[in-house]
């Protein structure tokens, strides 16, 4: 398979907090990578620095950013442009907060083509409206001339998905994009990133903390914990036999039903996520980990549990047997 | 028998929406006529998407809002009517934000010693005593009592809302989406807390969420709230194995278990949103049932309450 994208050793610093420290991730040609994690671990910031979005102070370091086989890590500013919103597009939790109110959906989404390729406006609004019926929405000439406030929440998320696909991307990142919504209309929009992706062969980094969209839409996973990629395995690998403690605390947390009895309690990670500053060695786990001993505050190797598999921790892969589960 | 700690008979909630400056304000029945019990020492599970009215109900129950008719009846005493301190005493919140419902510039301590300055008789030691005893039953520190809500992580917070709510040693307990703010392993600790507590002290737990996954682990029983009604609520393994409304099944088939392999279920529910200031005749799922009948677009459905539960359908 061909990387699409391949992002080595990103490290990222906000003023005294290092953020993202020393994380791979590669999102290859028509797969979904699910970066999974809880809030502070580094997964928007990673996804941030793909596009060169970081927050104001933030400072951003690789060894090697490609994008389709060509180095994007040096581009300046005015080449960054030029690929956001066309050859890489993003989506985010809150359409409300990235769809500008002021303006209908119909101008929002044709500006993205009159920018990237000068298209003639008639000719972007066929585009716009083709894009919002092919994202499931009913009456696409109607909600062109509406406002983000006069849509649902599901709604919005769909304009937001067909707005990143104006320019026919090559990989789109989408960050907590099912997050603020209903569980039915989840699975909707789910469904309908699967199919887009299928039919467009999209590559696509999906953030995200929920494990279950992560099983039911990820080719391949990557864990973050404090800044870094502590397992990365194909999906299947990964749920079968998850290997790094925090992995399988995780899947431990989540409630299945008919899995645990009720009133019998779940399994739980004790503490809190620790803050990571600059100079900090080891395992940014350690503090909560059931397994932690002398050697997890040395150098942390990293090893490949199989082939795709990979694990960054002190203990031997193989070491607690079968996924806890 | 005792009373069942909490009972609603016939309870209904309209709200008057303004939409645009000319036009006349619509009618949103947010609760429409909900009759239902829940035992003392029970988990009631209230399940529905946004806008269906569980909100709103948990404020009804909580006295923080009016019903427009029929009556709340906490411990067999009609909530209208009863005084504020003593309704304190015996019905508490959790709020799901718990950034948002902690008064940011207070301390710890203060905040969980507020009911009690509120009930104005207990003071001083006692005051003390009970607040270091409600602190040290959610697992916070004397030390952590001392600090500013800032100064905690989110499932701390929560925590610091939950021994606000027993410091007053209620008997029922209504959490509106408890963990939904929450990350997986903060929400599996203040579950774990939650359920503890309830077996400790004998509590009973009116418990609001989307995430089915988490109801089914903490109510024993299920009710399934569609714009304002109940319509369908059955013991905790009966609904989750047996659904009987086709939006129960859509609602179990949308939750996402971390098994790969399985990929995204089609739920089926089209994509017409229910709309509260809008409430189509007969029953008012059909527009996005997907095996409805043409009666269901005319002819409400009855409630068919038997051995199993209560189900609000034609077909069931």
């Amino acid at each position: 398979m061909t990387a699409l994208l391949e992002m080595r050793d990103l490290r990222v610093t906000i003023g005294s907090t290092a953020a993202v420290r020393g994380a791979t991730i590669t999102v290859n040609k028509g797969e979904t990578h699910c970066l999974v994690g809880e809030s502070g671990c580094g997964k928007s910031i990673s996804a941030l620095s793909v596009m060169n979005l970081l927050p104001r102070g933030a400072k951003r370091e690789t060894s090697a950013l490609r994008f389709a086989g060509e180095e994007i890590g040096r581009y300046t500013e005015r080449q960054m442009e030029r690929l956001r919103g066309d050859r890489m597009a993003m989506i985010f939790q809150e359409p409300m907060t990235s769809l500008n109110p002021a303006y209908t959906v119909g101008s929002q989404m044709t500006e993205v083509l009159r920018r990237h390729r000068s298209t003639p406006r008639a000719q972007a609004v066929d585009r716009a409206a083709e894009l919002l019926a092919r994202v499931g929405i009913t009456a696409p000439g109607l909600r062109l001339g509406q406002f983000p406030h006069q849509l649902s929440g599901g709604l919005r998320q769909r304009v937001m998905i067909a707005m990143a696909l104006m320019c026919d991307p090559e990989l789109l990142i989408a960050d907590e994009p099912t997050t603020a919504l209903d569980v039915t209309v989840q699975a909707q929009i789910l469904r309908l990133l699967a199919t887009l992706q299928q039919d467009l062969g999209l590559g696509i980094l999906l953030i995200t903390h929920d494990l279950g969209v992560v099983a039911r839409i990820a080719d391949r996973v990557s864990v973050m914990y404090a800044g870094e990629v502590v397992e990365s395995a194909p999906t299947a690998s990964l749920f079968a036999t998850p290997e790094h403690p925090y992995t399988r605390g995780l899947l431990t947390c989540v409630p299945v039903p008919g899995k645990v009895k009720r009133d019998e309690p779940l399994g739980s990670i004790p503490g809190i996520v620790p803050r990571i500053t600059p100079g900090f060695t080891g395992c940014g786990f350690r503090d909560r980990c059931p397994e932690a001993h002398a050697a997890c505050t040395g150098a942390i190797p990293r090893q490949a549990v199989s082939a795709e598999h990979e694990l960054l921790c002190t203990l031997k892969p193989g070491w607690g047997g079968k996924a806890a589960a | 028998m005792s009373a069942p700690a909490i009972e609603l008979r016939g309870l209904r909630r309209e709200f008057r929406v303004r939409q645009g400056m000319f036009a006349a304000p619509k009618q949103v029945i947010a609760v429409g006529d909900v009759s239902f019990e829940v035992p003392a020492g029970s988990v009631l599970g209230v399940v529905g998407e946004s806008g269906c009215g569980k909100s709103t109900l948990a404020r009804l129950i909580l006295g923080l809002l009016e019903p427009t008719a029929g009556e709340v009846l906490v411990d067999g005493q009609r909530l209208s009517g009863m005084d504020r301190r003593a309704r304190a005493r015996l019905i508490q919140p959790v709020f799901q934000d718990p950034f948002a419902s902690l008064n940011p510039k207070r301390r710890i301590r203060d905040i969980v010693a507020m009911p009690l300055i509120a009930q104005g008789d207990i003071g001083g030691a006692e005051r003390d005593r009970r607040v270091a005893e409600a602190l040290e039953r959610v697992g916070l520190s004397r030390e952590q009592g001392m600090r500013f809500p800032a100064q905690l992580s989110g499932g701390q917070r929560q925590r610091v809302a939950i021994a606000r709510a027993l410091v007053l040693r209620p008997r029922i307990v209504v959490c509106d989406e408890p963990t939904s703010a929450l990350d997986v392993s903060v929400q599996a600790q203040i579950l774990n807390l939650l359920a503890e507590l309830r077996r400790d002290l004998g509590l009973t737990y009116l418990f609001i969420s989307h995430n089915l996954a988490v109801v089914e682990h903490i109510a024993s029983e299920v009710a399934v709230m569609y714009l304002g009604r109940i319509v369908e609520r059955a013991g905790s393994e009966a609904l989750f194995a047996a659904p009987r409304h086709p939006y129960t099944r859509a609602l179990l088939a949308s939750v996402l278990t971390p098994e790969p392999g399985l990929g995204v279920p089609d739920v089926g529910l089209g994509d017409v949103m229910p709309d509260p200031a809008n409430i189509p005749p007969g029953c008012r799922f059909h527009p996005r049932c997907p095996v409805a009948i043409p009666r269901c677009a005319t002819e409400t459905p009855k409630v068919i309450a038997d051995g199993r539960g209560l189900v609000e359908c034609h077909l069931a």
